[in-house]
């Protein structure tokens, strides 16, 4: 069987700078991740923490490797308590410019067979990096705070655009 | 071992009937996905073709579902790649859900899912070409719904 490996590519109409900031930003991690907001100092072998809507630091991992604005690697401590007991993996982020965008890959891997954490961290990644990208390309993230009502009307405003 | 099969996962702020839309509408399709158009009436059971721009014949199928605005099932072939189309037919599900965007918070969000499986044995060529493909066309359709602008204008290589 093989290992569980999550690998999912997105391209932003960006630069990678601001898709690096966008990634390692306290300020910006809280506007597009689910009220997320990750704290380091960015230095390899430093910790970073994520904090929820103001609450105390929870530790996070470590930072692995880090060269701006091309790739990041950090270790993943199992946020939840149903698969705490699980070991940290390990989430990698390459950044290549492309086409006067930014192609975007990341790799979520070194997880044990049958991970808990993976499967939940497969459901949590596409969710993050779409709003990643709405975040970007339109000054915000996927909302929280958003009803069908509010989708159809920003639907009913984008028409004339489409 | 599962066959070779690829899946992707996008959230859209848009509404199931827009993005249903922009899935088979001919001039939608055409803007983010690089020119390319599409000729079917999606109903179940009609042809489905995918045509480039100078006429040439892209990929060949049929409409095996057509639920919308939820869910649209395509018998796909490629016809331009010799090594592609030898690999037989695939079939590729879409589903779209109204949905909330993070199970802890509530939001809404339009969650589109891709699923892309070869029906036969082997695949695996047409497989990496999907996985290289979608993830382009994909961002440029959520580029699209959300800004009315799309990340590429022509077909990144």
């Amino acid at each position: 069987m093989n290992k569980p490996k999550f690998v999912y590519v997105i391209y932003v109409a960006s630069t990678p700078e601001k898709v690096f900031e966008a990634l390692t930003s306290e300020k910006l991690t809280a506007q597009y991740c689910f009220g997320y907001a990750l704290q380091s100092d960015w230095k390899v072998g430093s910790r970073f923490t994520s904090t929820k809507d103001g609450g105390a630091p929870v530790d996070h991992g470590v930072v692995l490797e880090i060269d701006p604005p091309r790739r990041l690697v950090y270790s993943w401590a199992p946020q939840y308590e149903a698969f705490k007991d699980e070991r940290p993996s390990r989430v990698t982020f390459n950044l290549v410019p492309f086409k006067g965008q930014v192609q975007l890959t990341i790799v979520h891997d070194d997880f044990d067979e049958r991970s808990k954490a993976f499967e939940s961290i497969s459901g949590g990644w596409p969710r993050v990096l779409s709003s990643l990208k709405s975040f970007l390309e339109t000054g915000k993230g996927l909302d929280p705070s958003w009803t069908e009502g509010d989708l159809k009307k920003i639907h009913e405003l984008e028409c004339a655009k489409v | 071992m599962s066959k070779p099969n690829y899946v992707y996962v996008t959230y859209i702020r848009t509404t199931p009937e827009k993005l249903w839309a922009a899935l088979t509408d001919p001039q939608t399709i055409r803007k983010y996905w690089f020119g390319i158009t599409v000729e079917s009436d999606f109903k179940a059971g009609s042809p489905w073709a995918l045509k480039f721009e100078d006429g040439r014949t892209a990929d060949t199928g049929e409409i095996l579902e057509a639920e919308p605005p939820r869910r649209l099932v395509i018998r796909w072939r490629n016809e331009f790649k010799p090594e592609l189309k030898a690999e037989g037919w695939s079939r590729c599900t879409m589903q779209i859900e109204m949905t909330d965007y993070y199970p802890d918070r509530g939001g809404k969000a339009v969650k589109l899912t891709i699923h892309h499986e070869i029906e036969g044995e082997g695949g695996g060529k047409f497989i990496e070409a999907v996985s290289g493909g979608w993830p382009k066309v994909l961002s440029n359709l959520k580029s699209l719904l959300e800004t009315g602008d799309i990340a590429f204008q022509e077909y990144p290589q």
